[in-house]
């Protein structure tokens, strides 16, 4: 009875520590959701099997380095923002940039527009292209899972 | 047995306080990079004062990469080069739309150095050609200003670049770039 008792407790231990690394997670805002919705209709427009965002892909994505054809030098997002997202980053002109992760900076990823602005910056700047919608889902479902 | 229950039932609460309170706080390992830079004793500001012109487009649209460059530090003209330009800034496109044009554009020459009353607008503009400069760092004043500068300065990883006027003059974005103001991170 006894041992069962202490089960049971510990059972409901780990559901509560699993709830808790959950919870680590960010919710989007209603606007930044509807900007999730219209990545995620375009990606299955352009790929009818695609099942949904992931965080693993962002990750590698934001991790990924590339050669810029004028340039001659490799770059990637984490050129100014750093490998780990929690962390303070620095443009190449030496200005300090918040940390991208929502959990340490309330102000990431709330509003729209400005995510848009600095996705077509920067992807061209790394990509010497604009970022694909599912490029954009992944990269914003790994920054809301830190 | 019932100790058991006990210690059981403390490594359940401790589980439970654990999953909560490192969760969010996995990956957040926030070093200050950037921000503890050495700058001795000199960090005072000298009796220079100047009232900088604000706008809130400006620091929005043009404070994110970089310094915020007082309007007073070139002339309309180059302005107007800049912002015209601005899809293709030194190797970036700003995507301003014709409304933040519009409003940075009269800021900024409503501030220029030929209206401003900056300290250093005057000096700049008296060995000023008739060129069109797109940057404060090639303007003959400024250059020579900083001779005295090694290159290899500039690459320290707090300044990173001669643009990083902030960097050196700790003071500069309220106007004060006087020598007894200025400190030269030492990494
Ligand atoms: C050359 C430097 C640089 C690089 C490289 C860079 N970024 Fe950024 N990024 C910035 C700056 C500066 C900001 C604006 C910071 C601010 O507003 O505080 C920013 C902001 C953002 C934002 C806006 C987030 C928000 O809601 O505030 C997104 C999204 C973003 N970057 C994505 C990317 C992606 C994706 C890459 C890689 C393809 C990348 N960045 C590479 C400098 C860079
Ligand atoms: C996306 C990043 C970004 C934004 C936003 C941005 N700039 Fe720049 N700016 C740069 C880069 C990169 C340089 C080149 C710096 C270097 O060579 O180290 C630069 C250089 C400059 C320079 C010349 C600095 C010098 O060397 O003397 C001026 C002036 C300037 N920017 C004005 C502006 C204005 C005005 C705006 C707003 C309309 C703006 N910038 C917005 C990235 C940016
Ligand atoms: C590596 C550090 C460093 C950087 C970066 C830097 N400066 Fe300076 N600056 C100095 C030093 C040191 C002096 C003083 C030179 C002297 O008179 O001995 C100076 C002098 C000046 C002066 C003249 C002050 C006087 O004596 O009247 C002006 C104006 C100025 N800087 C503006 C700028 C601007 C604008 C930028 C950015 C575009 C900039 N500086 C970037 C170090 C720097």
């Amino acid at each position: 009875m006894i041992k069962y008792g202490a089960v049971m407790v510990l059972a409901v231990a780990a559901v509560f520590f699993a709830a808790g690394v959950l919870y680590a997670g960010v919710q989007p805002n209603k606007e930044m959701q509807a900007l999730m919705d219209s990545y995620l209709a375009a990606a299955m427009k352009a790929d009818p099997g695609f099942k949904g965002f992931s965080a693993e892909e962002g990750k590698a994505f934001f991790n990924a380095k590339r050669m810029h054809s004028a340039n001659k030098e490799e770059r990637g997002c984490t050129t100014c923002h750093t490998t780990n997202p929690a962390n303070k980053g620095k443009t190449t002109v030496g200005k300090v940039i918040e940390p991208m992760a929502p959990s340490i900076n309330k102000e990431r990823f709330t509003d729209p527009a400005k995510v848009e602005k600095w996705f077509k910056r920067n992807c061209s700047w790394v990509l010497e292209r604009e970022c694909t919608p599912k490029e954009k889902g992944n990269y914003i479902t790994y920054m809301l899972s830190i | 047995m019932k100790r058991r229950k006990t210690i059981l039932t403390l490594l359940a609460v401790c589980l439970l306080i654990a999953g909560f309170v490192a969760g969010p706080r996995a990956l957040a390992d926030d070093d200050e990079r950037g921000e503890g830079r050495e700058r001795g004793e000199r960090n005072e500001r000298s009796g220079y004062k100047y009232t900088v012109p604000q706008l809130p487009a400006y620091s929005q649209e043009c404070g994110s990469c970089h310094f915020l460059y007082l309007p007073g530090f070139l002339p309309a003209r180059s302005w107007e080069a800049l912002i015209n330009g601005s899809d293709k800034h030194f190797g970036e496109d700003l995507a301003l739309d014709a409304a933040a044009k519009t409003e940075l554009l009269a800021f900024l020459t409503a501030n220029a150095a030929e209206k401003s009353g900056f300290k250093w607008s005057a000096k700049i503009l008296k060995r000023l050609g008739n060129e069109t400069p797109t940057r404060i760092t090639e303007l003959a004043y400024i250059k020579k200003e900083h001779r005295k500068i090694k290159e290899p300065v500039f690459k320290r990883p707090s300044i990173k670049s001669r643009s990083n006027c902030g960097a050196c003059h700790p003071h500069g974005s309220q106007g004060d770039f006087e020598e007894g103001a200025v400190v030269i991170p030492a990494k």
